[in-house]
């Protein structure tokens, strides 16, 4: 799943470590969510957009799993 | 999730590992030593000496599982994935090898090196899987 988590951290100038510090997760996970290895659960995606102040949607974009339900 | 969920989990899972790792290493040592002293050598030493280096083992996997529990949610994926791919890979050694030896292909193959495989496979997918931050 796309998202815009890495251009998220960059306006605010935190690292990946800082970030996964936040979150109480591993670097690696930032690392593997922002390159979509990895989806995070839903109460992991729900403390993401709490930290950015936004919501899921914003974040996370859903739009190949859409398509795949309207085929 | 509390903040500290990954950091925590790593910090306890350190601080077990390495001294298990280093009761091993002592218990090895003792038991070789402590055979080569005895002769002959009485049946009760020797279960002993198997049990004493068994239990750090056995104690470590135990660390392992807690981590995996503990851990947050990407390391504790890779290290079930890990996990499996560990015993997919000793279990097709076990068979393979079970049935070469009962059908007389090859000769008795000691069964603790198959300990020994169950850790290279499940460092080597950790690495694979997680990349080598993970591993």
């Amino acid at each position: 799943m796309k998202n815009i988590i890495r251009a998220l951290r960059a306006e605010r100038g935190w690292s990946q470590a800082a970030l996964a510090d936040q979150l109480g997760v591993s670097r690696q996970s930032i690392n593997a969510i922002e390159t979509g290895k990895y989806d995070p659960s839903l109460p992991l995606a729900f403390s993401i957009a709490r930290l950015f102040e936004k919501s899921i949607e914003e974040i996370f974009d859903d739009e190949t799993d859409v398509q795949l339900a309207a085929q | 999730m509390t903040q500290q969920t990954f950091k925590s989990a790593q910090r306890r899972y350190h601080r077990l590992f390495w001294p298990l790792m280093f009761l091993y290493t002592v218990m090895v040592l003792l038991g070789s030593f402590g055979l080569d002293v005895f002769d002959p050598q009485p049946t009760w030493l020797q279960v002993v000496i198997a049990l004493a280096c068994t239990a750090p083992v056995i104690a470590t996997l135990l660390v392992m599982m807690r981590y995996t529990e503990e851990t947050d949610e990407y390391t504790r994926m890779v290290q079930l994935r890990s996990f499996a791919w560990g015993a997919v890979f000793t279990v097709s050694a076990l068979f393979t090898v079970g049935f070469l030896q009962l059908f007389g292909v090859v000769d008795r193959i000691d069964v603790f090196w198959f300990g020994p495989v169950f850790f290279l496979a499940y460092g080597v997918s950790t690495h694979l899987i997680g990349g080598k931050q993970c591993s």
